[in-house]
């Protein structure tokens, strides 16, 4: 694969982020469903993971992390790095463990959701900002509201994946 | 793995690290005004997010008055009414303050003032998580703002305050958000507490007004206003109706639950004191 193709290839997957984005920042906190509103970018990051394995995984993680980092109110810079582990990682597991496939993208996507909120309720239990019961309160609806969600956004990467996704280009 | 390091893997994740170093060090710095990276992104992105929100605002009213015609029609009626009502109490009104200034006059008291500097900005987002109630405003430290400033409503009712400040625009946390504190006091019996959010009650869209002293007899109902002590806030500001009254678990101290006036959904327009004086 040429560098220009591989431009091309992840340009297109960087427009391909920006639908789920403007979803994620803009629109649906304006309509929350059962009070929350669900978390797309950690979806987005596991679709592209899965498909494209854990370098691209890794690549793409950093790039989402940082969106959620700048783009995002209260940025604190752990992000970035904590994407990129997670492309990594997923990239991995849907390499060598799990299969490349929509399942594969609902248990990594479910997984990456619950290691974020689970990281926020021990945060939040650590400075005591609030009981055990009210945080599972907002995070088990946003984790399955968000794995609702991680089927479009898987079906819009494999889209991508399929026109060109792995060296499909070259 | 191998495969992974000798395809640049690893100068990725050090990349990813430096990066998160560098933005946590910038919002560790910056005190509370965005770190350079997030404020030259969200400038960036200002007009996108304007947009957006123009959008999103466009459609939900195209959409509130093709399917909720009826209820937007109630809501009128009921306003009518309401402005009939007020408009009468606002004539009796008139009467009391021409009497208040003969009084003042006469003991030689100076007139109780409150001068506010407004600046009026859009809200462009809302909280994009589930564990904060924060909202974006379209105008930023070029227009003016900053850092602890307090929002209203275009009725005068408190929002919130400017945590995170960026160039043309600014991030408010909303009064039930849970780093919110600040005086409040309930107008009918003058019990000042402390109004603090609460993630339990942030769910709710509710707040607190904590550490009440022991005699105050509160009821459902009653008005909770701003009580500007330490000058940090202005004083006066309509925050909502007091729910019921609780003890915290140690039973050392009473708070009220607070209902809020605003209706954080539903701002399109927000107002922010820039200054305010007071003359009590």
């Amino acid at each position: 694969m040429t560098r220009q193709d591989l431009i091309h290839k992840w340009l297109i997957y960087a427009l391909g982020l920006v639908p789920v984005w403007l979803l994620d920042a803009y629109i649906l906190p304006r309509f929350p469903l059962f009070g929350v509103a669900p978390m797309l970018l950690p979806a987005a990051a596991a679709a592209v993971a899965v498909l494209e394995g854990a370098l691209a995984g890794t690549g793409f993680g950093l790039a989402v992390g940082l969106l959620w980092e700048l783009a995002y109110p209260g940025g604190f810079g752990g992000l970035v790095l904590f994407m990129a582990l997670a492309g990594m990682l997923i990239g991995a597991l849907s390499q060598f463990a799990l299969s490349q496939s929509t399942a594969g993208c609902l248990v990594c996507s479910a997984a990456l959701l619950l290691v974020l909120d689970g990281l926020r309720i021990f945060r939040g239990l650590m400075k005591n900002t609030a009981t055990l019961s009210s945080m599972l309160q907002v995070a088990v609806p946003e984790v399955l509201l968000s794995l609702l969600w991680t089927l479009p956004v898987w079906l819009l990467f494999r889209f991508i994946f399929s026109r060109v996704g792995g060296d499909k280009l070259a | 793995m191998k495969k992974f390091l000798r395809q640049n893997g690893l100068v990725l994740l050090i990349i990813a690290a430096l990066l998160s170093v560098l933005i946590g060090v910038g919002a560790a710095f910056s005190k509370g005004n965005a770190d350079p990276l997030s404020n030259a992104v969200n400038t960036l992105l200002s007009p996108v997010r304007n947009g957006v929100s123009a959008a999103v605002d466009w459609a939900e009213g195209v959409y509130t008055y093709v399917f909720r015609y009826g209820e937007i029609q109630d809501e009128l009626d009921q306003l009518q009414s309401q402005v009939a009502q007020l408009e009468e109490q606002v004539r009796a009104g008139e009467e009391a303050i021409r009497e208040n200034n003969q009084l003042r006059k006469l003991l030689g008291l100076q007139e109780r003032r409150r001068d506010f500097v407004f600046e009026a900005a859009k809200v462009t987002g809302r909280s994009t998580s589930n564990w904060e109630s924060t909202l974006t405003l379209s105008k930023g430290s070029s227009a003016g703002l900053a850092l602890g400033n307090c929002v209203v409503s275009e009725t005068g009712v408190l929002v919130g305050v400017v945590t995170e400040l960026g160039d043309n625009w600014a991030t408010v946390s909303s009064i039930i958000n849970v780093d919110i504190e600040m005086g409040g006091l309930v107008s009918r019996t003058l019990s000042a507490g402390i109004l603090e959010g609460d993630f339990d009650l942030m769910t709710q869209g509710k707040l607190k007004l904590n550490y009440l002293p022991t005699g105050a007899q509160l009821v459902s109902g009653d008005r909770v206003l701003t009580s500007g002590k330490g000058d940090v806030y202005p004083s006066g500001l309509a925050v909502g109706r007091v729910e019921g009254v609780f003890s915290d678990p140690s039973g050392q101290s009473r708070y009220a639950v607070v209902d809020p006036d605003v209706k954080l959904d539903s701002l399109i327009e927000v107002f922010v004191i820039k200054e305010f004086e007071l003359v009590e």
